[in-house]
C-alpha cells in the first residue's frame, strides 16, 4: 500500500500545481532568470577569453587563466542555487497549509494513509515539479557542447547538487507549511529561513574561533559549492541527506499533531 | 457496529464531550441531534479517528480504534461538515484519488467509482471540475467520496446544513437510499429532518446525552413538537389561562401580557387540533382574538422539556 498511497498523493499534488498559476509562474521565472544568467556569463567569459588571446598574441603571455566551460558551469550552478531559493517557497507554501484551509486534511487523516506516506508523497510531488523546471536549462549544455569541451562531469555533479539543495529546501518548506494556517506566512517564513541558511557563511568570516567552522557547516552554499566545481564529497551528501530526513520527520510529526488541535 | 463508551474530550479546561456512551446497531441509521456547539462534530471526529479522545473507548466492528486505526479507517466513510474537496480536480479524478488512499482494490476501482457516481447522482457532472459545481452538487461529491470504498460505516456531519431547501431534499433522499447498505451515524440540528431519516435519535447538549429514543417516541414526548399561540385583547392572563385549560385536549398554558394584549402559549395532545375550539371559546366570552397560530418547538424548548422530564 505504501507505494500506491505515496504515488496517489504525489500525482494529486502535481495535478493541483498545474491547475493553478503558481507552477507556470515559478517555471517561467526560473527559466527566464536561468537563461539570463547563462547568457551574461557566457558573454563575459568569451570576452575574457578573447582578451587573453589578444594578450598572448601581442605580449606572448596573459595573466588570465581561463577554462571557459568549467568556469561558466561552476558560476552557473552557483547562480541556479540562488534562483532556486526564490522559487522553492512558492512551491511549498501551500503543501500542507492548503489542505488545512480546505478541510481536506480531515479526509487524508481519516483515510488509511499514514502521515509519513502523506509527507513523502507531497515531498516527491514538489521534487517532481522542480525536476520539470530544470528541463528548460538542458539546451544550455548543448550550446556549450557545440564549442567542444563541455565537461559532462561538472554538468552531472552540478545537477546533483541542485537537486540536493532543492530537496533540502523543499523539506524545510514542507515542514514550515505544516505549521502555518496562512500561505503567505508559510511562504515568507520559508524565504526567511532559506535566505539565512544560504548566506550564513558570509557572516562566518566575521566570527572568530571554533564558531567559524560550525556556522560554515550549516550553510547550504558551503556544501553546494563543491558540487558546482565537479566534486562529490561525502560530507556534503551527508549534510543534505540528514537535512532532508530531519525535515520530513518533523513534517510527519507536525501533521500528526494537527489532530490534537481544536476546531 | 459502533460502540462508544465513556467518551470524553477536553480542550484545555473546556469539556467538549462529557462521558458519552451510545451504540449504533448494524444497518441502523442513528441521528445525532443537538444545537451548535453541543459536541456533535467533536464526537464524530473522534469516532473517525481524526481527533484522539481524552478518555473513553471506541470500537467499530469489534475493533478497538486505538489499536487498529488503519483497519478501522478502511471501514469508515466520512463526510465532514464542509465537504473535503479539491476544487481544481474533476469529480472523476477526485474519486480516483480517494479510492487510491482508501485502499480500494485496483481491479475494482473503476467499477466502484462508477457506482459511487451513479448513487450520488453525479453522472452529468463527472467530467467537470469540482470548483465549477453548485453547492448541492459539491455536497453530493462529498457523499460520493464517503461511499466510494463501500464502507460498512458511514459518518455524516450535518450533511444538509448549508444547502437550500431543494438541494436539502435531494441530499436527504440520497441518504435515505443508503439505508440498509451501511450503518449510518448522522448529525443534524434540524428536528423534523432527523425524524425522516433516522431509526433512532441521540440528543446531546453540552457534550452530554440528554435522551436516546426513536423519533416517534421523542415526538410524543415533546407533543408533536408544536404549540398553539393565542393573542387576545380584553382578557386578563389569569382568565385566559383558566378558559383555555377547560378546552378539550389542552394540557398546559402559560400566559403573558404586554400592551393590553394577552399572549398564551398552549400545549395540547399530539392528536387533537385545538385551534377551532380555542377560537370559539374566546369569541363566546366576548374577547377579541388578535392572533392564532402554531409554532414549532425550537430545539432549545425540546431540550428544556426533555431535561425537565428527566428531573
Amino acid at each position: 500500500m505504501w507505494a500506491r498511497h505515496i504515488r496517489a498523493v504525489m500525482m494529486r499534488e502535481l495535478r493541483s500545481y498545474f491547475a493553478s498559476p503558481i507552477a507556470y509562474v515559478a517555471m517561467t521565472m526560473f527559466a527566464l532568470i536561468s537563461g539570463f544568467f547563462f547568457t551574461n556569463m557566457t558573454v563575459y567569459y568569451v570576452r575574457q577569453a578573447t582578451q587573453a588571446d589578444q594578450q598572448i598574441a601581442s605580449v606572448g603571455q596573459s595573466p588570465l587563466q581561463l577554462d571557459v566551460p568549467t568556469t561558466i558551469l561552476s558560476e552557473f550552478f552557483k547562480n541556479e542555487a540562488f534562483i532556486l531559493l526564490l522559487v522553492i517557497p512558492l512551491l511549498t507554501m501551500g503543501l500542507v497549509t492548503d489542505e488545512r484551509r480546505k478541510g481536506t486534511l480531515e479526509l487524508l487523516l481519516t483515510s488509511p494513509l499514514r502521515p509519513i506516506e502523506l509527507t513523502l508523497g507531497k515531498f516527491l510531488g514538489a521534487m517532481a515539479l522542480f525536476g520539470i523546471m530544470l528541463l528548460p536549462t538542458l539546451p544550455f549544455y548543448a550550446f556549450l557542447a557545440q564549442g567542444g569541451a563541455w565537461e559532462p562531469r561538472v554538468v552531472f555533479t552540478g545537477y546533483l547538487g541542485l537537486l540536493l539543495v532543492a530537496a533540502a529546501s523543499i523539506s524545510l518548506g514542507l515542514f514550515i507549511s505544516s505549521l502555518c494556517e496562512n500561505v503567505l506566512v508559510s511562504a515568507f517564513a520559508t524565504y526567511g529561513v532559506l535566505i539565512a541558511l544560504n548566506f550564513i557563511d558570509t557572516s562566518a568570516s566575521a566570527a572568530r574561533s571554533i564558531w567559524v567552522d560550525f556556522i560554515q557547516y550549516l550553510s547550504f552554499f558551503h556544501h553546494h559549492v563543491e558540487f558546482s566545481r565537479g566534486v562529490i564529497a561525502l560530507r556534503d551528501l551527508a549534510y543534505f541527506g540528514s537535512f532532508v530526513v530531519l525535515g520530513l520527520f518533523l513534517t510527519q510529526r507536525s501533521i500528526e499533531s494537527v489532530r490534537y488541535k481544536r476546531g | 457496529m459502533i460502540r462508544v463508551e465513556n467518551l470524553t474530550k477536553r480542550f484545555g479546561r473546556h469539556v467538549a464531550v462529557d462521558n458519552l456512551t451510545f451504540t449504533v446497531e448494524p444497518g441502523e441509521v442513528l441521528g445525532f441531534l443537538g444545537p451548535n456547539g453541543a459536541g456533535k462534530t467533536t464526537t464524530m471526529r473522534m469516532v473517525t479517528g481524526y481527533s484522539p479522545p481524552t478518555a473513553g473507548r471506541i470500537t467499530i466492528d469489534g475493533l478497538d480504534l486505538l489499536r487498529n486505526p488503519i483497519a478501522i479507517k478502511r471501514r469508515i466513510g466520512y463526510l465532514p461538515e464542509n465537504p473535503p474537496l479539491y476544487p481544481e480536480l474533476t469529480v472523476r479524478r477526485y474519486l480516483e484519488f480517494v479510492a487510491d488512499i482508501k485502499d480500494v482494490p485496483r481491479e475494482k476501482r473503476a467499477g466502484q467509482i462508477a457506482q459511487a457516481i451513479t448513487r450520488a447522482n453525479l453522472d452529468e457532472v463527472s467530467g467537470k471540475r469540482i470548483g465549477t459545481l453548485s453547492k448541492g452538487f459539491r455536497q453530493r461529491v462529498g457523499l460520493a467520496q464517503a461511499i466510494v470504498h463501500e464502507p460498512p460505516v458511514l459518518i455524516l456531519d450535518e450533511p444538509t446544513s448549508s444547502l437550500d431547501p431543494k438541494q436539502r431534499v435531494e441530499v436527504r433522499d440520497l441518504i435515505v437510499a443508503l439505508r440498509g447498505r451501511h450503518t449510518v451515524l448522522l448529525s443534524t440540528h434540524i428536528l423534523p429532518e432527523v425524524s425522516q431519516i433516522a431509526d433512532r435519535v441521540v440528543i446531546i447538549n453540552r457534550g452530554k446525552v440528554m435522551a436516546v429514543d426513536t423519533p416517534a417516541n421523542l415526538s410524543k414526548r415533546v407533543q408533536g413538537g408544536e404549540l398553539v399561540v393565542v393573542d387576545v385583547a380584553g382578557a386578563t392572563p389569569g382568565d385566559l389561562r383558566a378558559l383555555l385549560l377547560q378546552t378539550r385536549g389542552v394540557t398546559e398554558v402559560s400566559a403573558t401580557q404586554s400592551n393590553g394584549i394577552v399572549t398564551a402559549r398552549v400545549e395540547a395532545d399530539a392528536e387533537s387540533d385545538v385551534r377551532a375550539e380555542i377560537a370559539a371559546a374566546v369569541a363566546a366570552r366576548g374577547w377579541r382574538l388578535h392572533g392564532l397560530r402554531t409554532e414549532a418547538l425550537s430545539l432549545e424548548e425540546v431540550f428544556l422539556k426533555l431535561t425537565q422530564e428527566e428531573k
